[in-house]
């Protein structure tokens, strides 16, 4: 049987597809976006996080024990498909009565599609709607093998120049598959972080683009900060993390003027 | 219906209301060394005012029907008068009569001192004694008028005679007394009507005196008029032992409301104007919205957005309920879900399916069940027909818990099932104990503190001579809040995990470091208190949650008073007093230190979601509605959210999701904020900078600024954890 490694599961989003949406966060991924949320999913296991308030110098770390003071967390679990269910059928009844469901994101949810694929089939099999949020890198085949309800596309820059810089591969694939997905009829709401000093200029090319290629759900989201600090706290290495300042409301406002795509 | 678009003039009447009541509210926190731990309430700091009450001969404490009515008929005519410029209405209240004024109460004679070891051993607050948690009819005061109520009185003080002569001669000594009220004020308003210059305030105050001046004469005729009563009801109601209830609001003005615009003598937003006046006046609470008794007839009504509107523009705090059904008309919960992401705060929700089936299963006909308002910071009433004596009365669980550990710890070979049995022993004799008390209640109450404005507005009391809490109104069905739920079944889950099943700790460890306050042992107290929690889903403590519940709620219901074999109902509500409910119970074995705060109603913990399960409301809100004790006496979720979360144009269905998935899964009531964490914890840094900022605690709803550091910190924890 399949098993997933999951770092977080959030019910009752109302960000990540229609309805009220429980959210599963899967560990690892295929990019390294300069402006990532939650960088302590890029790795194929959850790297440990040190809370310096919570501890007690206990020392029980030292020896090899458990810390109960939740000072060193790794949060990231392994899970069969039914072991998460039984996790998300609690929230049905909210599900149901908005016309939610589950959103599968990441991380990239998509590297570990045998399980999201018997993931997405228990879940319709209950009558639960499933959205899979995804950056697209991977080959197209495990996208309509996987075959959710509706993809959540994530498309961060146009040219390959840009979009090798600001996320590690030059996002030629990513582009072919969502052409494809939109080809072939599956339902794609494209979404777009919007980051000023990052990726903003590039952003009225992908808008361009996206009409080009009959995108007609597009969705913008403003840059915020959550994600700052969380290198620190899981001790992770790497490049450093440029800070980036979050949109103002009026400039996000230009910019769902400048897409002239209908607003959800 | 479309909100009211407000003329510059009246949105400037509203909002001098809006600012006075914010300096009226700094004047009581200062009278009240610092805090308000409760609703804002309307009263006026009428500082010069004082009264010397008449005591008994030999007493130094107030009690029985004549006396205190005659003592509230001279404190009625002695208030202060009050008009506030802007405002529609008259009249205003100087603080509770029991509280700021008299020494009131149970003679010594009558004080239940046999009982009081055991109130201790369990932290029982008894409830004898307990006064004011009612509903009344109003629409018996609305359609005889104050002088028709006096008529009525005195009418069966005849007919009855001599039976009840001294219950009778305080009654009519208490309306006496507010028509007494009622006069003063028209004569106030008449004079100033004379001495202003201003012809606005001129026309106002001399409306406002023809206004009482036909409360005097008869019952009343227009909107203002019936809108006018109410007002002098919530000021006498609650001067006298802090009476807070209406009714169903929207229809008991709906008629005056109907037939004034039809008159073509009311607009929409003279309306709103009135009704805000009516809520600058008190907080007392109502319910808007809910079903006619046969099921047949939503009751919303235009009258329904008037109110909610009024309240919104208003921006104080007031306790207004809006009762959620299956199969609702959602304009209405929209409308109040909008002010709330708009404002922060607003109504609270009442859920009418657990609420209705628990009534049900105390052997009530649907049809009465439906017509159970929510007028309480947590429960719900038969309006004028009903003693529920609601919300003081608290079996504090905790307590119980405590004495079965020792108990099972001083045997021997401890084991789960055996801290089980001892729990429920003492479960029980804490339950019999409360049962006792209401005999005693029943037998007492009413010779020494009589509902005497409560009475007038009931079916039955006035009729029979006798007071409502002995036999007055048809329906005796006292209530007991068995409180501390998550922290009882986090401990005995700390138990089973730690102990039973991984083996870090010996039964004996575990004691000694609780019974030492976890002393030097920090790490064993995060070990105790770091296991999934209630309310996550994976925890251990869920079963025992629902048995401890299972086993509250049976205690209850087959513990009718023994003597006069009065029902009693089990609830689950702590206010917000869990810390001073928990200032004498000892540490505990879910990692809570002595003294330290009980959980809150049947709720889980502040910060129960770990691992990789992050804290989501519905999860929340799963657990309260799984753990209701489902007799139709409500356990509130209390449910604070991050409006960063919900914004967007999701953001209120999903709140409108939220409270039909909560009212079919058997919640029953939601209060509910809607403010950012950045904003509560700049407002808990430094409260007199946010004196705007409405929160609803538990219940009730009250500015942020007058709670103190501790029960601020309750709303904070919500947020952040």
């Amino acid at each position: 049987m399949a098993v997933a490694k999951i770092f977080n599961i959030q019910s009752f989003s109302t960000t990540d597809g229609p309805g009220i949406r429980t959210v599963v966060f899967f560990q690892g991924c295929n990019l390294s976006c300069a402006w990532c949320h939650n960088p302590e999913s890029r790795l194929p296991d959850a790297p440990e996080a040190f809370i310096q308030e919570k501890c007690i110098g206990c020392g029980a770390c030292g020896a090899g024990g458990e810390c109960y003071a939740q000072a060193r967390i790794k949060t990231c679990r392994e899970f069969t498909p039914d072991g998460l269910f039984r996790l998300l059928e609690i929230d049905l009844p909210y599900l149901k009565n908005s016309g939610g469901g589950v959103t599968f994101s990441g991380g990239e949810c998509m590297l570990q599609a045998d399980f999201l694929e018997e993931m997405v089939k228990i879940c319709s099999e209950k009558g639960i709607h499933t959205a899979v949020d995804t950056a697209g890198h991977v080959p197209y085949e495990w996208l309509t093998r996987v075959n959710p309800n509706m993809f959540l596309y994530d498309i961060k820059a146009l040219s390959p120049e840009v979009h090798k810089k600001l996320v590690g591969v030059d996002g030629v694939l990513i582009w072919e598959n969502l052409e494809k997905l939109l080809r072939d009829g599956f339902r794609v709401q494209v979404r777009i972080p919007c980051v000023p000093g990052a990726n903003w200029d590039e952003l009225p090319l992908i808008f361009e683009k996206l009409r080009d290629i009959g995108a007609a759900d597009v969705e913008l989201l403003a840059y915020h900060r959550l994600g700052e600090g969380k290198n620190e706290l899981y001790n992770l290495s790497g490049k450093e993390v440029p800070a980036f300042k979050p949109p103002t409301k009026k400039e996000m406002e230009e910019l769902w003027n400048l897409l002239s795509f209908p607003r959800k | 219906m479309e909100s009211v678009k407000l003329s510059e003039e009246v949105a400037a009447r509203i909002k001098a209301m809006h600012d006075t009541k914010v300096i009226e509210n700094r004047k009581k926190v200062e009278r009240f060394g610092g805090k308000y731990n409760t609703d804002d309430h309307g009263f006026i700091c009428f500082d010069d005012f004082k009264f010397e009450p008449e005591y008994p001969a030999g007493y130094d404490i107030m009690f029985g029907a004549r006396c205190i009515g005659e003592n509230l008929k001279r404190f009625f005519n002695e208030m202060p008068v009050y008009i506030h410029p802007s405002s529609a209405l008259a009249g205003a209240w100087a603080g509770f009569f029991n509280r700021d004024f008299v020494n009131i109460g149970l003679r010594p004679e009558d004080v239940p001192a046999h009982l009081h070891p055991t109130h201790e051993k369990y932290g029982l607050y008894p409830g004898i004694g307990g006064m004011n948690h009612l509903g009344p009819d109003m629409e018996i005061g609305l359609r005889l008028g104050y002088p028709g109520l006096l008529e009525k009185v005195r009418y069966y003080q005849k007919k009855n005679a001599p039976a009840g002569e001294d219950f009778y001669a305080g009654e009519a000594a208490v309306m006496e007394g507010i028509l007494a009220y009622t006069e003063n004020h028209m004569h106030y308003a008449s004079q100033l009507a004379k001495e202003t210059a201003d012809p606005w305030e001129k026309e106002n105050y001399a409306k406002i005196a023809e206004t009482l001046s036909g409360l005097i004469s008869g019952p009343p005729k227009t909107f203002r008029a019936a809108i006018q009563f109410l007002a002098i009801f919530q000021s006498a109601d609650r001067t006298y032992f802090g009476g807070g209830a209406l009714q169903q609001l929207d229809e008991l003005i709906r008629p005056y409301y109907e037939a004034d615009k039809k008159a073509g003598i009311l607009t929409d937003e003279e309306a709103i104007w009135m009704l805000a006046s009516f809520l600058y006046n008190d907080t007392h609470y109502s319910q808007v919205g809910g079903q006619s008794p046969d099921g047949t007839k939503e009751l919303t009504s235009p009258v329904s957005y008037l109110i909610l509107q009024a309240a919104h523009e208003l921006a104080i705090p007031h306790n207004l309920a809006l009762r959620v059904f299956e199969g609702s008309d959602d304009k209405l919960l929209r409308r109040a879900l909008e002010h709330i992401m708009e404002k922060g705060t607003g109504v609270c929700f009442s859920l009418a399916k657990g609420i209705e089936e628990g009534y049900v299963k105390q052997g009530h006909p649907i049809e009465l069940a439906r017509m159970r308002a929510n007028v309480g910071c947590n429960w719900v009433a038969l309006p004028g027909i009903e003693y529920p004596l609601q919300d003081v009365t608290r079996l504090n669980m905790g307590f119980c818990f405590v004495h079965a550990l020792n108990d099972t710890m001083a045997a021997g070979a401890p084991d789960l099932d055996k801290l089980w049995a001892n729990f429920s022993k003492h479960l029980q004799a804490a339950v019999e104990c409360i049962a006792e008390g209401y005999d005693w209640h029943y037998e007492v109450v009413s010779r020494n503190t009589p509902e005497l404005v409560l009475n007038l507005f009931c079916h039955g009391p006035i009729e029979r001579g006798v007071n409502c809490a002995s036999g007055g109104v048809d329906i005796l069905n006292l209530n007991v809040d068995g409180i501390a739920l998550a922290t009882v079944a986090d401990s005995f889950a700390a138990i089973e995990v730690r102990v039973v099943d991984e083996k870090k700790l010996t039964w004996d460890e575990m004691y000694s470091t609780v019974k030492n306050n976890f002393k030097d042992a920090e790490n064993i107290r995060l070990m105790l208190k770091n296991i999934p929690r209630f309310g996550h889903p994976e925890s251990k403590s869920l079963p025992w949650a629902l048995r401890i519940r299972d086993e509250f709620v049976r205690l209850v219901n087959e513990n009718p008073t023994p003597k006069h074999r009065i029902r009693v109902v089990p609830g689950m509500f702590s206010h917000g007093e869990i810390y001073e409910y928990a200032k004498n119970l000892p540490a505990t074995p879910n990692g809570r230190f002595d003294s330290d705060p009980i959980s809150h109603s049947n709720e889980p913990d502040p910060g129960f979601a770990s691992g990789v399960i992050s804290f989501s409301p519905s999860l929340k809100a799963t657990a309260v509605a799984l753990a209701q004790p489902g007799m139709g006496n409500s356990a509130p979720l209390h449910l604070d959210v991050d409006t960063n979360m919900i914004r967007g144009a999701g953001g209120i269905d999903a709140l409108v999701a939220l409270v039909h998935t909560h009212n079919q899964m058997g919640g029953t009531r939601i209060n509910l904020n809607c403010v950012t964490p950045e904003q509560i914890l700049a407002a808990h840094e430094n409260p007199d900078a946010f004196p705007d900022l409405v929160i609803r605690v538990t219940g009730y709803s009250a500015f942020f600024s007058s709670l103190s550091k501790d029960y601020r910190q309750q709303v904070v924890d919500r947020y952040l954890k």
